[in-house]
């Protein structure tokens, strides 16, 4: 009976969603959590549904499964304009043109009362490697103790950038859609606690729309800076704005710009902070605290100087940054800046470009008509 | 008597709900998967282990910190026991603030005190 009691509630909770964003889908799926009943899951083990926005690369492939399997039952997956995974026997399929969030409250509600099967893993249940090390009995070999527990070796001790005590490195890829990072970036780091000893860049961020209101792409990217550093109700606030002036709608932005003043965000972002060229975080979150103004009375977006971004190596701008300043850094450049500074480097240090995203100008005509219609508005 | 049998009541009560609870068997309580083991990175899967050396780079300040708490906790009693025990006590406490001391002496070596 209690249970009974607690899926009744359970059937009308807000909507734990994961989202693997693709190229050109960012602005629609962010438009999409503009409604209540849907909540963006900071992580995949807090999700029910994982939603698969947009056509990925190839190499995409095998972290869209993880990620999959690392979802808690009951789950169920949405292909939103996107190709399914073979695996799966029953692929809930949305096309670009439908809105998906009646399709996930339906998906949710059917977990909930058991009317659909919770989807089965993607990749075997095995470790990486053997547990046991190089000796007769399993003993023995590199790291603390030897041999792989759970089926990966043990950290081995590196140099270290502050004082020189060599501790245990650890390197682990970051992304392509861990939620503080721009979608499809992967970044490979070698952490000494939380600092950032060397970072390289496996795959680069996915391209996304060019806003054609103006000032609306950096409000966005505001926006999407506010969350990071924790403030989501004027997050949610800069995002409203930025719709409506989508929508062509003007706005009173006095107020948000009087909150986010004194919000104390400026002086949370510290100075000198991600420098390039002449610019440095906090100066690059300024600029979009002034869109605020322009974009309220749908200004003209004053002509910007050509960047100078490119001559520069994002990896650079890591290292030596603990992760929160990181993560501030990565943010602090929109999609195209981003783009330009993270080629994906080879394992003997050349750039080149990153993978081939899969029908990228259909996904564009998608997006844009998507906006264009408003089918992902709340 | 009636705080009494209110106790029970929250007692029996909280028994009930952890008792529902308990009885009620999910379909999916099985043992992580291997994939479920492995950490949430937004898709990519670490090379090596997490447990790991690390370097806690707040220990001199905790080291200090417990320094001086710990002689305060000491001195308070030790002012009562002061009065009726006199030179004893004195010579008690020296030594406890001697070997103190030595950790102050190492914090100081470290640059504890250095403002950076």
């Amino acid at each position: 009976m209690a249970v009974s009691f607690l899926k009744s509630y359970a059937r009308v909770a807000q909507v734990p969603v994961f989202v693997a964003i693709g190229p050109f889908m960012r602005d629609a799926v962010e438009d999409l959590f503009r409604d209540q009943q849907l909540v963006r899951a900071n992580s995949i083990r807090h999700a029910s549904i994982l939603l698969v926005a947009g056509s990925l690369r190839d190499s995409d492939g095998e972290d869209i499964r993880r990620l999959h399997d690392q979802m808690p039952h009951p789950r169920a997956t949405i292909w939103w304009n996107a190709d399914p995974d073979d695996g799966l026997a029953d692929p809930l399929i949305v096309d670009g043109k439908t809105d998906p969030k009646p399709i996930m409250i339906a998906t949710f509600q059917d977990l909930i009362d058991a009317r659909r099967p919770s989807e089965a893993d993607l990749l075997p249940d095995e470790p990486p490697n053997p547990w046991q090390g190089e000796g007769d009995y399993g003993q023995g070999g590199k790291g603390m103790m030897g041999g792989n527990p759970y089926g990966r070796p043990m950290a081995m001790t590196d140099d270290d950038l502050r004082d020189g005590l060599a501790l245990d490195a650890y390197t682990a890829p970051f992304g392509p859609f861990l939620p503080m990072m721009p979608p499809g970036l992967q970044v490979s780091l070698t952490l000494q606690g939380d600092v950032i000893q060397s970072a390289k860049v496996i795959r680069s961020p996915f391209a996304q729309i060019d806003n054609a209101a103006p000032n609306v792409g950096e409000l966005r990217q505001l926006a999407r800076f506010l969350r990071v550093l924790g403030l989501e109700p004027l997050a949610d606030r800069c995002m409203d704005i930025a719709h409506d002036a989508c929508m062509g709608k003007p706005t009173d932005a006095a107020p948000l710009r009087k909150l986010l003043r004194w919000s104390g965000a400026r002086f949370a972002v510290p100075l000198g902070l991600g420098k390039l060229v002449d610019t440095d975080v906090r100066s690059r979150f300024e600029t979009w605290l002034d869109a605020i103004d322009s974009v309220a009375h749908l200004e003209k977006a004053p002509p910007r100087a050509p960047s100078k971004a490119a001559t520069h190596r994002l990896v650079d701008l890591l290292k030596g940054l603990e992760w929160n300043e990181a993560v501030l850094v990565i943010n602090s450049f929109d999609s195209k800046a981003l783009i330009a500074i993270s080629p994906v480097e080879d394992d003997d240090g050349g750039a080149h470009e990153g993978d081939s995203h899969t029908s990228h100008s259909a996904n564009s005509e998608h997006a844009h008509s998507m906006h264009g219609d408003g089918a992902s508005s709340g | 008597m009636t705080g009494l049998a209110g106790a029970l009541v929250i007692a029996f009560v909280s028994a009930a709900i952890a008792a529902a609870v308990w009885s009620a068997r999910s379909q999916f309580d099985s043992a992580a998967t291997e994939p479920q083991k492995t950490p949430f990175l937004g898709g990519g899967a670490p090379d090596t282990h997490a447990w790991q050396r690390y370097h806690i780079r707040y220990y001199p300040m905790t080291l200090l910190f417990i320094a001086f708490e710990m002689e305060m906790m000491f001195m308070y009693p030790w002012a009562v026991v002061f009065v009726e025990e006199g030179g004893k006590a004195m010579m008690e406490m020296g030594m406890f603030l001697a070997i103190l001391s030595v950790g102050i002496l190492y914090g100081w070596r470290e640059g504890i005190f250095r403002w950076q």
